[in-house]
């Protein structure tokens, strides 16, 4: 009994998908008209995260690739930003574009060297790769070393201005993924997901896939690196190249469920309210969201998310052929 | 008639171990070549050797007259040699319809639509067009050892390279695999077929190669093989030992 009502009404959500999805995203963009402030805030950094989780997961949770310098691309975002803004007052559009673009460049530059190596050690290289970034850019003159930058080209724009901008990165990340997932590219990608070997004995250009997928994942998390610092105005390299960000991205992605849609979605929300949540308490919230994360990969490994899926067998943006 | 493929010499080493050790063989067009050997003889290193898996340490492997030895393994896929494996690796989050569906949009370099008629055909004849929407995961052996042999399939081999795919099956599973594997021969396609049941061999194979530690025993046709003496020792002191 109980069993078919779930039925009927997962039925009933899978048919007005398309009606639910623009309903919320409705609701969504009127949410600065009449929300508080803080309510505001907290949706902008939820999608900002959003952006940032779903690129990680693109990466670990279908292409393989366990990157722990994402931070990298975050902190080229936000320096192209910083520079091009302050020292030649470009304008904000074209600089976050060019930060971008930067990233895309660099991070093809870099696959070269990196995609030779493997597992951990991709995993490692990554995030020296990131950490060499943040020792030059804090020894670099033209970008005042690790002193950093007001970008006060930002004091223009309003909380509603950012919360658009955020929406459209967050909710963006979300679209480009499904689409990528519905392509030929994606089902490439889920075929490497469940067995490297397996999609490469059938056809499967994996380093190919890989390199996509990467460059991709380059450009998004620096655009929404450089609205992140537009937000918060203030740009150092400590932070900027700060392996915190990767972390981040691991949580959201690891207590969602690695290798879904949805998995970022539930686990970004999570992130966001528990860390203003934990907000007091500076010293602690790293490490009680590391026991949320240990305690839950024991209860749940599949996240919430995927764990739901697996019982309940659905999937709200699915990307399944028939 | 024609050699498909020409193997050449082919070394493969693990550390000091030679699992392939300098082997040499002919597949012709059409044929079913059927290889024998005890375990650990280096049955599946050889296919892994041919399929691109593995690089040789030395030797070559030539398909359709192209040296192919240095070309990855979704290339060789692409070109025309599909593979499965002997303890199944599918796609366990994706659909039955979804592993099969790669083959044709990777392998076989058809859209999503084009090759959607060849998978449905390939499900029809592998018994899995009623599990479509299953997940792999979900899956029992012979269905998983079916869907092995559909995913090859619909990368549109001519040369297709089965490893083991009848064991671990009761009798009559065994001899639905044979009826599939002599239905894709008909079709025109080439077979290496690896098996360690002997029986279901001799039904199908047309040559049969016997190797052990790496090398070649004896090649010829299946009843010759099967009675000739140094088969009959390495499988009995083997087996029975
Ligand atoms: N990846 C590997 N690493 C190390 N040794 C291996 C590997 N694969 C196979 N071998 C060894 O190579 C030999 C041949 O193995 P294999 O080709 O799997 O035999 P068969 O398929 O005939 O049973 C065995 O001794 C096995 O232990
Ligand atoms: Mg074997």
């Amino acid at each position: 009994m109980g069993k078919e009502c779930v039925t009927i009404v997962i039925n009933d959500i899978r048919n007005y998908k398309w009606f639910i999805i623009t309903g919320l995203i409705a609701v969504l963009l009127t949410i600065p008209f009449w929300a508080s402030n803080y309510t505001v805030s907290i949706f902008l950094l939820i999608f900002m995260y959003l952006a940032l989780a779903q690129m990680w997961n693109l990466l670990a949770g279908y292409a393989g690739l366990v990157s722990l310098g994402q931070q990298m691309f975050i902190g080229l975002g936000g320096y192209t930003l910083a520079v091009l803004t302050e020292l030649y007052r470009a304008p904000l559009w074209s600089s976050i574009l060019i930060g971008g673009v930067i990233s895309l460049i660099f991070a093809l530059i870099i696959s070269a060297p990196i995609f030779r190596m493997r597992e951990a050690y991709f995993t490692i290289g990554t995030w020296l790769v990131a950490e060499a970034l943040k020792i030059f850019f804090s020894n670099w003159g033209y970008v005042r070393y690790g002193q950093g930058f007001f970008i006060t080209a930002a004091y223009q724009l309003t909380t509603t201005h950012m919360y658009y901008m955020a929406m459209v990165i967050g909710l963006g990340s979300v679209a480009v993924v499904y689409i990528i997932l519905r392509s030929r590219l994606g089902l490439g990608l889920m075929a490497i997901r469940d067995n490297e070997t397996a999609a490469e004995s059938m056809g499967v250009e994996v380093f190919k896939a890989k390199l996509i997928c990467f460059l991709i994942g380059a450009f998004v998390t620096s655009i929404a690196g450089s609205i992140f610092y537009l937000y918060q105005v203030f740009i150092q390299p400590y932070a900027a190249f700060g392996i915190d960000w990767t972390v981040a991205m691991v949580f959201i992605v690891i207590i969602g469920g690695i290798g879904t849609i949805e998995g970022p979605l539930a686990g970004v929300v999570i992130y966001v309210l528990l860390r203003q949540y934990l907000y007091n308490y500076a010293g602690i919230s790293m490490l009680v969201l590391g026991l949320i994360a240990i305690v839950l990969i024991h209860v749940a490994p599949k996240g919430f998310i995927g764990t739901l899926q697996e019982k309940l067998g659905f999937e709200f943006l699915s990307p399944r052929r028939r | 008639m024609e050699n498909v493929l020409i193997v050449e010499n082919l070394t493969i080493a693990f550390g000091q171990l030679l699992a392939v050790n300098s082997l040499s063989i002919e597949v012709r067009e059409g044929e079913i070549l059927g290889i024998i050997g005890p375990n650990g003889s280096g049955k599946t290193t050889l296919l892994n050797g041919i399929s691109g898996l593995y690089k040789p340490k030395s030797g070559s492997v030539i398909f359709k007259d192209i040296d192919i030895t240095d070309f990855s393994p979704s290339r060789r896929c692409r070109l025309g040699i599909g593979r499965t494996y002997q303890v199944p690796r599918t796609f366990e989050k994706m659909t039955v319809y979804e592993n099969v569906l790669v083959g044709g949009v990777y392998g076989a370099s058809l859209s999503e639509k084009k090759a959607r008629y060849k998978v449905y055909e390939i499900l029809e004849l592998t018994g899995l067009l009623h599990k479509k929407d299953l997940f792999a995961g979900s899956l029992a052996l012979l269905d998983r050892k079916r869907l092995e042999v559909a995913r090859a399939l619909a990368t549109n081999p001519q040369l297709l390279l089965l490893d083991e795919v009848a064991a671990g099956l009761t009798e009559a599973e065994v001899n639905e695999v044979l009826r599939i594997v002599k239905y894709i021969k008909e079709s025109g396609v080439t077979i290496i077929w690896i098996e360690h049941i002997l029986r279901t061999m001799m039904e199908a194979a047309d040559r049969v190669l016997c190797i052990a530690s790496g090398k070649k025993l004896i090649c010829g046709n299946p009843k010759e093989v099967l009675a000739a003496e140094e088969v009959q020792e390495v499988y009995l002191g083997v087996e029975e030992g």
